[in-house]
């Protein structure tokens, strides 16, 4: 499997309602945490809904300015859900089911390292 | 002492490296059929090249990457392949003109008539691009663009009325043989030969080319700040040359034999030497530039080892990619489509296109994980961001002025 | 606390960086185990990079039919891959452990055409 098969997934909840498209994957270390990558990156869940423009040009990130672009991008405001990847139910032709409901899914929050 | 030589030799190439085809076509049109009624825009054009520019060398210098690297990065792939296609475009057209612009100059030199020159011409670039050490290339060129000092020199022989002129460049008039469509089409036209996407390119690949590191800043500095303006007079000494001469006549110069006729009037032959002398290197010069930058784009994109500073066979997709650009180049001039057209429409397309190039360079110059402290000043912000605005406007504005002013013709 | 990245943050897109400081590509796709019935985590097996991995994300008719093209002109079976074990640090760029010769990073049929060319300095020493 690649990760862009995951990528632009349509994700729907248990009783078949649309929850977003994915627009990331969360990886995570597989072991303790190490300089380098020793013990392996897994998927840790799914960022699904819209992403926030900004955060790409990377003003959650450390980019301050113009202030003008921050203005216009850098609303971080994020309407998606976290989905740990235990939740996922099926995966088939880009369509992933979860268990559960929108509703109790989390906001998801930066990866931040 | 040393040193200083190197910063010298820095500001002189930026000098006579900063005219190319599209700004004698742009300046000596615009000086004919609007006197000095868009000097404003050429300045206007220098502070904003001179601030990217400086912006595009810190980032190449502290980072060790170039600008259009950094394009995919934070545009994402599809946008930054929107963002490729366009300025790949433009950079090609703008080959194809400075190509045309050097069998140009040959055949005003020779007589020759100048399709004979292109595919030679398209060979040497290839073969200069292929060969000659980075820094020769781009000292050679640039030294040699100075004799373009022969039309300031011009200029100031012709003993003109420099308190008319200087008031009609402060206070500009649309002349009543012109639209105000036609006034506002080449005061893009102007700022697009003066504001080129391809130099961004190159001056940020360059700065990596040349290993430049957080110590060289100053000189980056010094070259950008100095050199440029400095150059930027000489598109100035152009227009000038052109509402001197050419407007009084009413000629429209549609061949580049026109944008040596002023100094060659002032001059005599000696005077239309030196000028054939700066249009030959300065397009030549810009045809490196463009080829090679045709090169750093694709290859940037696509991550693929890119430059001159490892061997040809280090970087095969690149020097493929800079092969192939020029056979284009060359084929499309080939097509016999007047050279001047071409710059004409390359041009506006650039003015057109800054923003996609301007937007990620902005971006990435406030990127601390890029440059640590060096990011931008507040200052340095503002002052870029309103020229962004200005560009955005700009952009938006050229294809209804396209059509209003029915390509500058109307 | 183990690290977290976001991919297509973080690693999607980022540049290919060997030992010696030479570019290798960028990460255009990743390569994961298949989760299979159980539904296990996916591990990242591999860094995908080329024009057909690229075309790989498009996930249209058109993706694949150029993604097809792409593989047919380069002889190959699939795009280039450089094993996870490769990878020594990720940064602002991703950082190899080794040299870019070694790995698979589709440039050899250009190399090859390049090659050929007087002074490309084809056969000389140091990757």
């Amino acid at each position: 499997m690649r990760l862009s098969d995951l990528l632009g997934a349509e994700v729907v909840d248990e009783h078949g309602r649309a929850v977003g498209k994915v627009h990331d994957v969360r990886l995570e270390q597989a072991g303790p945490e190490q300089a380098d990558l020793g013990p392996g990156l897994r998927v840790e869940g799914l960022i699904v809904g819209r992403p926030a423009l900004g955060a790409r040009f990377g003003f959650g990130r450390g980019v301050q300015g113009p202030w003008l672009l921050r203005l216009v991008f850098g609303s971080l405001g994020h309407d998606g859900h976290d989905v740990a990847w235990h939740r996922i139910r099926s995966i088939r032709d880009r369509r992933i089911r979860i268990a559960g409901t929108a509703d109790d899914l989390p906001t998801p929050q930066p990866s931040g390292d | 002492m040393r040193k200083l030589l190197e910063i010298a030799l820095g500001i002189l190439t930026a000098i006579g490296g900063f005219v190319d085809i599209g700004d004698l076509v742009a300046s000596t049109e615009t000086g004919a059929r609007f006197g000095l009624g868009l000097a404003w825009v050429l300045l206007v054009g220098v502070v904003g090249i001179v601030i990217y520019a400086e912006m595009a060398g810190r980032v190449a210098s502290v980072s060790g990457r170039a600008v259009f690297d950094l394009v995919r990065e934070r545009l994402g792939a599809g946008a930054g392949l929107l963002n490729l296609a366009a300025s790949f475009f433009i950079t090609l057209l703008t080959l194809a003109a400075e190509i045309g612009g050097v069998a140009l100059s040959l055949q005003l030199a020779t007589s020759v008539n100048y399709l004979l020159f292109v595919p030679v011409v398209g060979f040497l670039v290839w073969l200069v691009c292929w060969r000659v050490r980075f820094e020769l290339m781009d000292n050679a060129v640039g030294l040699l663009g100075l004799a373009l000092i022969v039309v300031a020199v011009a200029v100031w022989r012709a003993h003109p009325d420099w308190g008319a002129m200087l008031h009609s460049a402060t206070h500009p008039v649309v002349p009543t043989t012109e639209s105000h469509a036609a006034y506002w089409y080449f005061a893009i036209a102007l700022l697009g030969s003066a504001m080129t996407p391809y130099e961004v390119f190159f001056f940020s690949s360059g700065a990596v080319e040349q290993r430049w590191t957080r110590s060289d800043l100053l000189v980056n500095r010094l070259n950008v700040y100095i050199g440029f303006p400095l150059g930027g007079l000489l598109a100035l000494a152009l227009m000038v040359a052109a509402a001197l001469v050419l407007e009084p006549l009413g000629i429209d110069p549609s061949h580049l034999s026109q944008a040596a006729l002023p100094t060659s009037l002032v001059l005599g032959r000696l005077g239309l030497a030196l000028a054939l002398l700066g249009f030959f290197a300065c397009t030549f010069g810009a045809s490196l530039e463009t080829a090679l930058s045709c090169g750093y784009s694709i290859a940037q994109y696509f991550g693929w080892q890119w430059g001159k500073f490892v061997k040809p066979a280090q970087a095969p997709r690149f020097q493929l990619a800079v092969l192939v650009s020029i056979a284009l180049g060359v084929g499309l001039v080939l097509t016999t489509l007047d050279p001047v057209q071409i710059t004409e429409y390359a041009i506006v397309l650039s003015a057109a296109a800054l923003p996609l190039t301007y937007l990620p360079l902005l971006i990435v110059a406030n990127d601390p994980a890029y440059l640590g402290g060096k990011v931008n000043s507040r200052l340095s912000n503002a002052i870029a961001s309103l020229f962004l605005v200005v560009l955005v406007l700009a952009s938006v504005a050229t294809i209804p002025l396209m059509i209003a002013s029915k390509a500058g013709g109307g | 606390m183990a690290r977290r990245l976001d991919a297509a943050l973080e690693l999607l897109d980022r540049q290919l960086v060997d030992k010696d400081g030479r570019l290798a590509g960028k990460v255009d796709d990743l390569e994961l185990t298949d989760p299979g019935d159980g539904l296990e985590q996916p591990r990242v097996t591999a860094i995908l990079t080329g024009p057909d991995a690229l075309a790989g994300r498009l996930h249209t008719r058109f993706g694949r039919w150029l993604q097809g093209v792409v593989l047919r002109l380069l002889a190959r079976q699939g795009p280039a891959r450089v094993p996870l074990e490769q990878v020594q640090a990720i940064g602002s760029s991703i950082e190899l452990r080794v040299a870019a010769g070694r790995l698979d990073t589709g440039q050899g049929w250009a190399r090859r055409l390049i090659g050929r060319l007087p002074g490309a300095g084809e056969g000389d020493a140091a990757q």
